[in-house]
């Protein structure tokens, strides 16, 4: 019997092949735990942490403070309390308990005004606030969108189909060190007397980021091009 | 990267290699099955792992495997898409570093494609 | 100091935060203008290449925390201020467009890297 027959047939689709990659997953995890690089406990733990992550906390935050200004202010003085009112909590959800290199905990909102424009790239390695916004998407941790976004942000940003006029501010945020920073764009037009669930649904991961504005068409981010990078290593 | 060491890195796997040109990503079986999941079910598991290696005895730091990832993604597996990049990446890294050797990997990949055969 | 002990100690406060109070007095305030140092770095850093050298603005003091370099090799005896600086475009890269002379960039350096300008 196939895997497919154990199935009902209105059952979402599933991929019905072990691929090589599948295998090599499972193997390489598995030798690292028989030469006692880790447990199956803390790896079990952080799969079920991982499972947890996602945008749509970072969206709510947003959404919170586009509709109270006193919620907007505590994100600006204090993110790790304003977080935990859309149910994070940097410090304690971590299987560690404090953080750890790839998410250290020192969120900082950065706030759009009608003349500044931010936008987060990490060009050491890819350092993203993953605890409120889940895992990086691929263009974020290519060399390309990293080395080109410190030098040419307003190509890069046109690239994704934003383009800022002059007399906006375009601030670069290289998140280097301990800060991870998430983007407060402005409430769009035509949002106007909408509840905090609509908000949230139009804050989609790459405003966050801040390669792209909200839209009150829009729920969902584009497909995004993977550009090689132009100069590779050792040129 | 200390040149000596940066060679070494870019010495290639057979093992990984066939892997990277003859396995199957996930997009390719996403169109045949009619599946939309963007991520492989892989992906957080292999997340995990790389995590886990940074905490503890910390066998494999964060920017040391994300800057050999950087540098194995632009030539060894360029033509890899993402995230099966990111595993044979890693897998590179491990095997390079020590960790495990090549057939050692060869033979526990055998083991896993036995027991997931039968097991489901 | 050993990474278990750094473990223990930053478990339910968070690292950074776990280092407050121990970098002493700043440095350097919120408007300062600096220019960043251009040290060796001969094992690790996190300060990178285009910023040496280049003039900036302290906006914010950010946190305590050891410096990328000690960190790197588990030491965590001296912590040090760190500070969100900020940079003109056309101060980094001399073929900024003039036109777009406002644009900027901010990114944060301990205070090893800073001098006053």
């Amino acid at each position: 019997m196939s895997k497919s027959d154990k199935h009902d047939h209105n059952a979402a689709p599933m991929v019905d092949e072990i691929s090589d990659f599948e295998v090599l997953e499972v193997a390489v995890r598995e030798l690292c735990i028989e030469k006692g690089l880790f447990t199956q406990e803390d790896h079990n733990e952080w799969t079920e942490y991982m499972h947890t992550l996602g945008p749509l906390p970072a969206g709510r935050l947003v959404a919170k403070a586009w509709l109270d200004p006193e919620y907007k202010q505590l994100c600006i003085d204090d993110p790790v309390k304003a977080s935990l009112e859309v149910g994070i909590d940097w410090i304690n959800s971590m299987p560690s308990k404090f953080g750890t290199p790839s998410d250290y905990c020192n969120p900082r909102i950065l706030v759009d005004t009608p003349t500044l424009k931010h936008v987060v790239v990490c060009t050491l390695c890819s350092c993203y606030p993953r605890p409120i916004l889940g895992q990086s998407p691929e263009w974020y941790r290519t060399p390309n969108y990293r080395r080109r976004m410190v030098r040419w942000p307003r190509q890069v940003l046109s690239e994704f189909g934003l383009q800022l006029p002059e007399d906006v501010e375009i601030r670069v945020a290289d998140s280097n060190q301990k800060t991870r920073y998430v983007v407060m764009p402005i409430r769009p037009d035509g949002t106007e007397g909408w509840t905090e669930d609509q908000l949230t649904e139009i804050v989609t991961r790459d405003c966050l980021i801040g390669v792209a504005l909200p839209r009150a068409d829009r729920k969902a981010d584009d497909k995004r091009p993977i550009h090689k990078a132009v100069h590779p290593y050792g040129h | 990267m200390p040149k000596k060491n940066l060679n070494k890195l870019r010495e290639k796997i057979p093992l990984l290699e066939d892997i990277g040109k003859d396995g199957r990503v996930w997009s390719d079986l996403c169109k045949q099955y009619g599946v939309e999941n963007p991520d492989p079910p892989w992906r957080i598991t292999l997340e995990s792992t790389c995590e886990v290696l940074n905490e503890g005895a910390c066998a494999l730091p964060v920017l040391e495997r994300r800057d050999e990832e950087d540098k194995l993604s632009e030539e060894i597996y360029k033509d890899v898409p993402y995230p099966e990049r990111q595993l044979l990446a890693l897998a590179h890294s491990m095997i390079k570093k020590g960790f495990f050797r090549e057939e050692e990997l060869g033979v526990q990949m055998e083991k896993v494609y036995k027991r997931l055969s039968a097991g489901t | 100091m050993s990474k278990s002990h750094h473990v223990e100690k930053a478990t339910g406060i968070g690292d950074p935060q776990c280092f407050k109070g121990e970098a002493g007095k700043p440095k350097f305030g919120v408007g300062d203008k600096v220019r960043i140092r251009n040290l060796p770095d001969i094992f690790y850093t996190r300060s990178q290449m285009y910023l040496r050298e280049a003039e900036a603005t302290v906006v914010k003091l950010v946190y305590e925390s050891p410096p990328a370099e000690d960190e790197a090799w588990d030491n965590t005896d001296s912590p040090e201020w760190f500070y969100s600086v900020l940079f003109r475009q056309t101060d980094l890269w001399p073929d900024y467009p003039q036109k777009f002379a406002g644009d900027t960039l901010e990114t944060e350096l301990s205070e090893r890297w800073l001098e006053p300008l």
